[in-house]
């Protein structure tokens, strides 16, 4: 008998198959943005950017009430038509206008990056979903570099329990790093990388977290079927298992009356008399145009948030808006994100299985036997074949046959990926690059200076990756591997907009709002002052769901009143998106 | 550890007698193995994105008719393809080509690299210059074993070209783009899947068999045997023992966690 029935789908609520094909269906049926604001009508909350952090705000903000549109770059994605099983078509998920990238240690940027569309970075993220570490928010106390938070472990907690649920997250039930903790959803199965992880990491009797944490379903949920293995992650998961905001949040926000205008690219924050009063943008006709809101939340992303920043310089913010404290755009982070390539005799196939499915910790926080400060942590990955090949061409220096040889032996490599932590120095920028002071010139479609990425390793950075790395090889040899090699590379931005204790030391305080200008935030991956070796993913949209809360308890205060309130706001359980917090999945206390 | 499953039998890849490859239409370990076989159970988008690739047919629009033939010479031989039949050989200029009269950038440039187009057109340039210095004659027109030597020694970022063919082009940047550019090309072809063993599209159905390399039921599992690169090449080891030093690669640029 055929696997697939054409009248009966293998699982979950799929539509018939068509065409004599063999369909899930449309999975996601996502109604489009039903509710439009007018330029001229005062909205109370104008999201810049419905990514990983913008989707949530969205989501929380519309169910409380406000009026609140999310202004997105990109379009809203069709996932059934837009999205495909493909690498070189999914070319379009990412945010590919022109930036420049320099420094010592220049950063690949584009599908290195950032997502733009509907969903942003969580659309095309592995979706590995670790919390940050306690020690994460006091580096600066502990280990006297980098900054500390201006909140603990402890005040986001409840948060990254809210959106392990909401995502939700899968991986083991007891997780040994950080504070130690559960997850909501059952394990994955190993896929080929994950066993070579297991492998090597017993041998050298180091833990690991295995079949999690990841935002991806490990069973059905509602309308979300659960993970097919089928490996492409990071082309968009056109099935629904993988979280984004696109899936997660954004649907609950347009029916709690939330506007997504996709395809306005925001080019300027209006100011009055010390207030933002709206925004310029250019809708999808490429006309520019005015919004008029009480608030601004700014959620671009670590590139695109101090850009906007800085393009929106005006009278009494000559060197960018919220940057009196001149750290706007500095502070930039990456992880250090080497891919450690080892080839077995065994066939691994490690295109199979989500990319992101087993980790270990083991090695985060200091210590001080080694000679640098905090630490990484070594994951799964799983490249395509066209980004092997191009890792290969960079590891093996291989071009020509040598090249097309290695190729052939593509079943029989195991990816694991380096993720360490890089600390924030201040010559690590984002700046205009609008001509002046010594930068380039370079303009986007709409005439906008285009942002100019600096990056430069310091001397525990180095030390750090040289150490994490050879461990990786370590690891990929104790598993079996015969030939290993390495690409370097780097990961995940966020900084550039740091939250801070004083306003001297950041551009906004713990909740996101701007030090200088009362009624604008700032809330995505660029508040960040350290980055710990987990991937930002979870705690961006943890925070984001915090500052959702903040802003509730507020009220209309932010749009008035230019007082700070930096009391802590209760954490409200009942905003999740249905079915999801103490909604008949098992709660964790 | 599960048994070894791999066979192995030899086919020789390259005619005894004088070296020159022989043609298959699907190089690889992979024999019988068909990604596009299994079309049917791809989504519609999906297919419709492959299949487009493979037909679609791309007029020659950014390069000059001169720097076509010069960039179609270096990209044969960054990912060489004499071992394929003439009818089965993956076409590497007209999406680059088309990448660049288009102006596609993958979202980034280099402070000290000009764009992409600038860049590709001043290489073609630059390629036929040092075919002309070194030999006297066009790049395309250079045996196999010429061309690679010029190319090694770009690769080894010490160009025999004319002081400034390749000025204001950091040659490590420029390398790394134009390997980049052939490996998009080339692996995004399904006949490519097929010679590497990659299970292609995989929605709706999936992959079910996870570990051990376990091919799915319509995969098939490896043929290996020893494969050996034309005579004619210096590609074939690694670029430390062409060069005898040890060139710095540049960071990798894809996204992976
Ligand atoms: C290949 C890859 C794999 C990754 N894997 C993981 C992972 O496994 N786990 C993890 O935690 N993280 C992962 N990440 C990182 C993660 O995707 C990002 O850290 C995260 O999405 C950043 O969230 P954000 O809210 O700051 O910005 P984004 O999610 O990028 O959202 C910003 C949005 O703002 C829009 N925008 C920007 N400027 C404007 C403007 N002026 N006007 C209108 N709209 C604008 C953009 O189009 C975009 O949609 C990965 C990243 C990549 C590239
Ligand atoms: S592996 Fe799972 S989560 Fe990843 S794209 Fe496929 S179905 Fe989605």
């Amino acid at each position: 008998m055929s696997l697939f029935d054409r009248n009966k789908p293998l699982f979950g609520s799929f539509g018939k198959p068509k065409d004599g094909l063999h369909h899930l269906g449309p999975l996601q049926q996502i109604k489009p943005p039903q509710r439009v604001f007018r330029d001229d009508e005062e909205i109370d909350y104008l999201i810049v950017g419905v990514g990983s952090a913008g989707g949530v705000l969205l989501q929380r903000l519309a169910r409380a009430g406000f009026k609140v549109a999310g202004f997105e770059a990109g379009p809203f994605w069709d996932t059934e038509r837009d999205w495909v099983s493909d690498e070189t078509g999914s070319h379009n998920l990412y945010w590919n206008d022109l930036r420049i990238t320099g420094g010592t240690d220049p950063l690949a940027l584009g599908n290195n990056n950032s997502g733009k569309g509907v969903g942003g970075g969580s659309v095309h993220w592995a979706a590995f979903t670790p919390r940050f570490h306690p020690s994460d928010f006091e580096v600066y106390t502990q280990d006297g570099v980098g900054a500390d938070w201006p909140i603990t472990y402890e005040e986001i907690e409840p948060y990254y329990q809210l959106l392990e649920q909401e995502l939700p997250v899968a991986g083991p039930a007891w997780y040994p790093w950080g504070k130690p903790h559960g997850h909501p959803y059952g394990p994955h199965p190993m896929g080929g990388v994950g066993d070579t992880l297991i492998d090597g990491c017993t041998k050298l009797g180091i833990g690991v977290s295995a079949g999690g944490p990841v935002a991806i379903l490990s069973a059905s949920r509602g309308d979300r079927p659960h993970c097919i293995y089928r490996g492409f992650c990071i082309q968009a998961c056109k099935v629904g298992a993988k979280a984004s905001t696109l899936v997660t949040h954004v649907p609950d926000a347009l029916e709690h009356g939330a506007e997504v205008r996709d395809n306005s690219m925001v080019s300027r924050i209006s100011v009055k008399d010390g207030r933002v009063d709206g925004v310029h943008y250019f809708d999808r006709d490429g006309n520019e145009r005015f919004q008029r809101a009480k608030a601004v939340i700014v959620s671009g992303y670590a590139i695109e948030t101090p850009r906007l920043l800085l393009n929106s310089a005006c009278a009494g913010h000559e060197n960018g808006l919220a940057n009196s404290s001149g750290t706007l755009g500095k502070y930039l982070m990456a992880q250090a994100g080497n891919v450690i390539l080892g080839r077995f005799d065994q066939p691994v196939r490690m295109y199979k299985a989500p990319p992101a499915h087993a980790l270990t910790e083991e090695f985060y926080e200091t210590d001080p036997k080694r000679d640098f400060a905090r630490g990484f942590a070594v994951q799964t990955v799983g490249p395509l074949p066209i980004a092997f090949a191009k890792q290969m061409s960079v590891a093996k220096n291989q071009w020509g046959w040598g090249l097309r040889r290695t190729m052939m032996d593509y079943n029989h490599w195991s990816a694991l990926g380096l993720l360490g932590e890089i600390l924030p120095w201040k010559d690590n920028t984002v700046e205009l690059a609008d001509g002046k002071g010594g930068r380039p010139e370079a303009r986007d479609r709409y005439g906008l200076p285009v942002a100019k990425v600096t990056f430069n390793l310091h001397d525990n950075d180095t030390k750090l990756i040289e150490f994490g790395k050879n461990k990786t090889m370590e690891i990929m040899r104790a598993a079996g591997a015969t030939e290993v090699v390495q690409e370097a590379r780097y990961a995940h931005l966020v900084g550039g907009a740091r939250m801070s204790k004083r306003p001297e030391d950041g551009v906004c305080d713990k909740f996101g709002r701007t030090w200088d200008v009362p009624n604008l935030f700032v809330m995505d991956g660029s508040v960040m002052p350290t980055q710990g070796s987990a991937n930002p993913g979870l705690t961006i949209q943890a925070l984001a769901a915090r500052t959702a809360d903040y802003l509730i308890s507020q009220g209309s205060a932010v749009f008035t009143a230019n007082g700070r309130d930096l009391t802590s706001p209760p954490c409200r359980h009942s905003l999740s998106p249905p079915g999801t917090f103490t909604k008949g999945i098992p709660h964790l206390r | 550890m599960a048994p070894q499953k791999v066979q192995t039998k030899r086919l020789p890849v390259t005619d005894p007698l004088d070296g020159a490859p022989i043609q298959l239409d699907q190089p690889g370990y992979y024999e019988g193995f068909s990604t596009l076989s299994q079309q049917a159970y791809w989504d519609d988008a999906t297919r419709k994105v492959v299949l487009q690739r493979m037909t679609a047919a791309h007029p020659i629009l950014f390069f000059t008719p001169a720097e076509a033939a010069t960039m179609a010479a270096v990209l044969d031989r960054i990912l060489p393809q004499e071992d394929r039949t003439a009818a089965r050989r993956i076409a590497l200029l007209p999406p680059l080509d088309d990448r660049l009269f288009h102006n596609r950038i993958e979202g980034y440039r280099y402070e000290d690299m000009p764009s992409d187009q600038d860049a590709y057109r001043q290489a073609a340039k630059a390629f036929e210059q040092m075919a002309q210095t070194a030999c006297g004659r066009s790049f395309h027109e250079l045996e196999t074993m010429e061309q690679e030597t010029l190319l090694q020694s770009l690769h080894a970022e010490k160009p025999t070209a004319p002081e400034d063919a390749w000025k204001g082009i950091n040659i490590k940047r420029f390398w790394a783009l134009l390997v980049s550019d052939c490996c998009s090309a080339y692996y995004a072809h399904p006949w490519a899947w097929d010679e590497i063993g990659f299970g292609g599209p995989a929605y709706p159905r999936g992959y079910m068999r996870l570990e051990e390399g376990q091919p799915e039921p319509w995969e098939v599992d490896e043929q290996r045997y020893q494969w050996a690169a034309p005579a004619d090449t210096l590609t074939d080891t690694p670029a430390s023992e062409q060069t005898g030093e040890k060139v710095q690669s540049q960071a990798g640029q894809g996204g992976t966690h």
